[in-house]
C-alpha cells in the first residue's frame, strides 16, 4: 500500500477543504446524566481533527456514537453530505468509518490474525490459519508493522501491542473517517511514531482522522484542527500553530462555578508521625511508587483515568497482590497484607464500585455497616448485633443517612445514602488509614457536602486520608498533597499551593 | 521517558505462536490431560497386558466412544462458556427415541430422528441462553427434567427393538484390533475438528467464550454463534446416545444419568477452561479414556471398585492443579523479582 505510485500525488488543496463528517448539537443522555450536551465539530478530508478534554467531558461518547456502537438522543450527523446514524459496529465500517477503541476490543484467545480477518468474514465459510497468517503479514507489512507475529494469541500480548493491533485493524477497514479513541494511550514514543506515519499515510489519501487523547504534546504534532469538549459540549475549536498549551488546559479544566468546599483542616505539623509510608511498590500495572500520608493528612491521587490509581488503593488495602521495598502502618511493617488484616491495622477501604464490591445489597443497612466488626462482634457465640445500636444509630445520623431504620435492606437505598453506608462503616472505629475510590461518584450534591464534612471530620481527628477523584475540584479543595499518576508512577506530587486545576491537568498530560 | 518504556515495543512477553498444532494443544491446555492419558496406559498395560487382546480392546472402545461422544458435546458448550446440566437427559431421550422407532422406522429413520431430537434439545437450550440471555446453567438444569421426563413417557423401562446387526455397525470389529465404534469417534471428531478449527464460524465459538462483548464490537452475532453451538453439541451427543444403544442392545431411559457428571469430569481433566475460549478435542477424547477407564483398572488390580470414584478425583485434581500451582509459582517470582 505503502508503495503505490498513485498515493505519492499530494492532494489538491480542494480536497482538503470538503467536510467529511459534520456533528452538530450532539447530546446522549444515560438515565438522568448527560454525557454530551451539544457537542458540535466538523472533519474535513485529509485532515487530523482532536478532541480534548478532561476525564468524563465527552470524548469517548462521541467515539462510540460515530463508530456505531450507541446512538445519540438527538442532534444531527453528516457523513460524506448524508445523515449518518449507523446502528452497530458493522455498520459503520461498511459505510466507511473505522474507530479503534480505548477499550480493547480485541479477543483474548484469538490470535492477530484470526482477530484481524475474522470480523470481515462474517461468520462465514472455511477459515484457513496459514491463509490468514499470510493475509495478515500482508496487512501488518504494509502497515510497517514488522516485530508482531499473526500466529500469536493477542492474550499474550503486551498492552502496547494489542493497541497497535487495535488499530491495525481499524485501518484495514479501509475507513474514509478513521477514529482513534485514545489510542496512544499505552504506546510508547516509537509507537506514537508508528502511529503518526500511518496517520499521515491515511491523510494524504484523503482520509478524516479523529484523534482522541489526553496528550498535549502528541496534538501539537498531529492535529490540523481541534474542539476542545467540557461537560459534554464543545467549548472552543482551534488550528495548528493558533493555540498553546496553557490556553488549552484552562479551556479543559473550565472555570466553572466553583462548589462550596468546606474549609481544609490545617495541614499537620511535619513531625506528626507517619500512617503511611511505602516506598518502591510494585504491583501489576504498578511500577516503583513511593507514597506517604501523616495522621490527619489527606492526600489525593491524581491522574488520567486507568493509570494506576484503582490499583494502588487496591494494593494498599492487600486487595491485589503487591510488593514493596519498605511498606510500613503507623511505623511497622506491613508483610503479606490481606484485606481483614489490613483492617486490623486500622486501615479502611472505600471500594470502586459500592454495588459489587461494597455492598451486600440484600443484607440490612446495619448488617452492611458491621460488616467489617462481624468477627470481633461474635467471639464464639451468636451474634450481638443489638449491642452495637447506638453505633449504628450515631453513623446514620452523622452522615445523615436517609433510611427507613437499621433494618432496611440496603440496597432498597438511593445511590448517595448506599455510599453513605460504606463510608460509615469506618467512622469511630479507630482508623488510622482511610483508602477511598472516587467516593462521591454518581451522587447527589447534597450527599456530596456530606462525605466532604465527614471526610474533613476524620482527618481532624487524626486518620490520614489516601483518596482518587475523578472530579479535579475534589482533589483541589481538599487535598493537603496530591501525587499525578501516570501510566503507573508517580509523575508529580502537588503540595498546598500549588494544588491548582491546571497543575494537576498539566502533570497528568505531561505537560509540566 | 525512562528506558522502561522505550522497550515496551519489544520486551513483550515470549509470543505463544500456534501456528503448529502442538502449540495449539498446550494453548488449549491438553498437553498435561496427553501426558496423564500415556502415564495411565503404561500402568494400566503393566497391571493388565491383556488389554491388546482383540477382545478387551474391542470392550474398552465400547466403554470409552460413548463418553468421549457426550463429553465432546459437553466441550462445545464450555468453550462458549457455557455448561450443560441437560446433558444426560438428552443421551437419554435420543437413546429410547432410537431404540423404539427403529421397530417402525427403517434404520436410516431411526437415525435421523434421534438425530433431530438431538439437535432440537439443543436448540431449545441454546436460544433461551442466547436470545432470552438467561445463565446456561439454569436452564439447562430445567430443561434436564423435561427431556428426561420425555425418555420415560416414550420407553419407562428397559427395551427397545434393537438388532445384533445394529450392534455390528457401532460396537464391532471392523477389521482385527480394529473396533468399529474408534472409527465412528475418529470420524466424528475429525469432523468437529474441521468445524472447530478451520471455519470462521468454528473459531467465533472459541471467541465467544473468551471475549462476548469483544467479539460483538467486531460486528458479529455472537447470540447466533451460541445457538449454533448447542445445537451441534445436540447432535454430538445424539451419536454418543446411539453408540450406548448399540452397544448396550438396549434402549434406556436412564441410560444417560451418569453421564452428567462424568462429561463435565472428563472436560475438566481435558484443561478446558470452564469460562470458556479454551479447549481441545484430543485432550477431551484421552481424558474420556482415562477416565472411563479407571473402573476396569481397579479392577484387574483387584481393588474395590468404589475407590474408582476417589482415584479419578485425584486424577482430575493432579492434572488440573499442578500446572495452576507451578504457573502461580513463577507469577510471584517475577512479581518479587519486579519489573525487567
Amino acid at each position: 500500500m505503502k508503495n503505490d505510485p498513485l498515493r505519492s500525488v499530494a492532494p489538491d488543496a480542494a480536497l482538503r477543504s470538503e467536510p467529511l463528517l459534520v456533528a452538530s448539537d450532539l447530546t446522549k443522555q444515560y438515565g438522568a446524566v448527560h454525557a454530551l450536551d451539544g457537542a458540535s465539530f466538523t472533519c474535513l478530508k485529509g485532515e487530523v481533527l482532536a478532541l480534548v478534554g478532561e476525564n468524563g467531558a465527552g470524548k469517548s461518547t462521541v467515539s462510540r456514537i460515530l463508530a456505531g456502537a450507541t446512538g445519540v438522543s438527538s442532534g444531527t450527523i453528516t457523513f460524506e453530505g448524508e445523515p449518518f446514524a449507523a446502528t452497530s459496529i458493522s455498520e459503520a465500517r461498511r459505510r466507511g468509518v473505522a474507530c479503534a477503541f480505548q477499550e480493547l476490543a480485541l479477543v483474548p484467545d484469538w490470535t492477530i490474525s484470526e482477530n484481524l480477518i475474522l470480523p470481515d468474514r462474517r461468520g462465514r465459510g472455511m477459515f484457513s490459519q496459514n491463509k490468514a497468517r499470510d493475509e495478515s503479514d500482508r496487512i501488518l507489512s504494509a502497515l510497517d508493522v514488522t516485530h508482531l507475529n499473526p500466529s500469536t494469541v493477542v492474550g499474550d500480548l503486551g498492552l502496547a501491542d494489542r493497541q497497535m493491533v487495535e488499530i491495525v485493524r481499524a485501518i484495514s477497514a479501509n475507513p474514509r473517517l478513521l477514529i482513534l479513541d485514545e489510542a496512544s494511550s499505552a504506546l510508547n514514543p516509537i509507537g506514537v511514531e508508528w502511529l503518526f506515519a500511518r496517520i499521515r499515510d491515511l491523510t494524504a489519501d484523503g482520509v478524516g482522522v479523529i484523534y482522541v487523547s489526553h496528550r498535549l504534546g502528541e496534538i501539537s504534532e498531529i492535529a490540523d484542527r481541534g474542539t476542545v469538549l467540557r461537560d459534554g459540549a464543545s467549548v472552543a475549536d482551534f488550528t495548528r500553530g493558533s493555540w498553546s498549551e496553557d490556553d488549552l488546559v484552562s479551556q479543559m479544566a473550565g472555570r466553572t462555578a466553583r462548589r462550596h468546599f468546606p474549609e481544609k483542616p490545617p495541614v499537620p505539623k511535619a513531625d506528626e508521625k507517619l500512617a503511611l509510608e511505602v516506598k518502591g511498590l510494585r504491583a501489576e500495572g504498578l511500577s516503583s511508587i513511593d507514597l506517604t500520608a501523616r495522621h490527619g493528612e489527606i492526600v489525593g491521587i491524581g491522574g488520567l483515568q486507568g493509570q494506576g490509581q484503582t490499583e494502588l488503593l487496591r494494593c494498599l488495602y492487600g486487595a491485589a497482590p503487591a510488593v514493596a521495598d519498605l511498606w510500613q502502618i503507623d511505623g511497622k511493617p506491613a508483610r503479606h497484607l490481606t484485606p481483614p488484616r489490613a483492617v486490623r491495622r486500622g486501615v479502611g477501604f472505600v471500594p470502586e464500585d459500592r454495588k459489587t464490591e461494597g455492598l451486600a445489597l440484600t443484607l440490612s443497612v446495619g448488617e452492611n455497616l458491621l460488616a467489617p466488626w462481624l468477627k470481633s462482634l461474635s467471639p464464639g457465640g451468636p451474634l450481638q448485633l443489638r449491642s452495637e445500636g447506638s453505633w449504628i444509630d450515631g453513623v446514620l445520623n452523622k452522615l445523615s443517612v436517609r433510611t427507613r431504620g437499621a433494618n432496611e435492606p440496603v440496597g432498597d437505598l438511593s445511590g448517595g445514602n448506599q455510599q453513605k453506608i460504606v463510608f460509615g462503616r469506618w467512622i469511630d472505629r479507630d482508623r488510622s488509614i482511610l483508602l477511598l475510590h472516587d467516593p462521591t461518584r454518581g451522587i447527589d450534591v447534597r450527599a456530596k457536602q456530606e462525605l466532604y464534612q465527614a471526610m474533613l471530620e476524620l482527618a481532624e481527628s487524626g486518620v490520614a486520608i489516601v483518596w482518587f477523584s475523578t472530579e479535579l475540584e475534589e482533589l483541589v479543595n481538599l487535598c493537603h498533597r496530591v501525587a499525578v499518576l501516570d501510566r503507573g508512577r508517580v509523575a508529580r506530587v502537588l503540595e498546598g499551593s500549588e494544588i491548582t486545576p491546571d497543575a494537576i491537568v498539566g502533570a497528568a498530560v505531561g505537560t509540566a | 521517558m525512562s528506558a522502561t518504556t522505550t522497550a515496551t515495543i519489544t520486551a513483550t512477553p515470549p509470543p505463544g505462536r500456534l501456528a503448529s498444532g502442538f502449540k495449539r494443544l498446550r494453548y488449549d491446555g491438553a498437553l498435561a490431560p496427553i501426558l496423564a492419558f500415556v502415564i495411565f496406559f503404561a500402568v494400566y498395560l503393566a497391571i493388565n497386558p491383556g488389554l491388546l487382546t482383540r477382545f478387551q480392546l474391542q470392550s474398552a472402545a465400547n466403554l470409552i466412544v460413548p463418553l468421549a461422544l457426550i463429553a465432546l458435546g459437553q466441550l462445545l458448550i464450555v468453550l462458549t462458556g457455557g455448561i450443560d446440566i441437560s446433558i444426560g437427559a438428552i443421551t437419554g431421550l435420543c437413546n429410547v427415541v432410537f431404540a423404539t422407532q427403529i421397530a417402525g422406522l427403517s434404520t436410516p429413520g431411526a437415525l435421523i430422528l434421534c438425530v433431530a431430537t438431538g439437535i432440537v434439545c439443543g436448540a431449545i437450550n441454546g436460544s433461551l441462553v442466547a436470545y432470552a440471555n438467561l445463565p446456561a446453567i439454569a436452564v439447562t438444569l430445567a430443561t434436564a427434567f423435561i427431556y428426561a421426563a420425555l425418555a420415560r413417557l416414550i420407553l419407562d423401562r428397559p427395551g427397545g427393538a434393537l438388532t445384533d446387526g445394529i450392534y455390528k455397525v457401532t460396537s464391532g470389529e471392523l477389521l482385527p484390533f480394529v473396533p468399529v465404534s474408534l472409527v465412528w469417534l475418529t470420524l466424528i471428531a475429525v469432523g468437529l475438528w474441521m468445524f472447530l478449527q478451520r471455519t470462521a464460524f468454528g473459531r467465533q465459538v472459541y471467541g465467544v467464550g473468551s471475549g462476548r462483548a469483544a467479539v460483538q464490537s467486531a460486528g458479529l452475532k455472537p447470540r447466533l454463534t451460541i445457538l449454533v453451538t448447542f445445537m451441534v453439541s445436540g447432535a454430538v451427543v445424539s451419536f454418543g446416545a446411539i453408540m450406548l444403544a448399540g452397544s448396550t442392545l438396549t434402549g434406556d431411559p436412564r441410560s444417560g444419568d451418569s453421564y452428567l457428571l462424568s462429561s463435565i469430569a472428563v472436560v475438566a481433566l481435558s484443561g478446558a477452561a470452564f469460562i470458556g475460549g479454551r479447549g481441545s478435542i484430543l485432550g477431551t477424547i484421552l481424558s474420556a479414556a482415562v477416565l472411563g477407564m479407571v473402573g476396569s483398572l481397579l479392577f484387574f488390580a483387584g481393588i474395590n471398585s468404589y475407590w474408582q470414584y476417589v482415584i479419578s478425583a485425584l486424577i482430575i485434581l493432579a492434572v488440573v492443579v499442578i500446572p495452576r500451582l507451578i504457573q502461580f509459582g513463577i507469577r510471584q517470582s517475577a512479581l518479587r523479582r519486579g519489573p525487567a
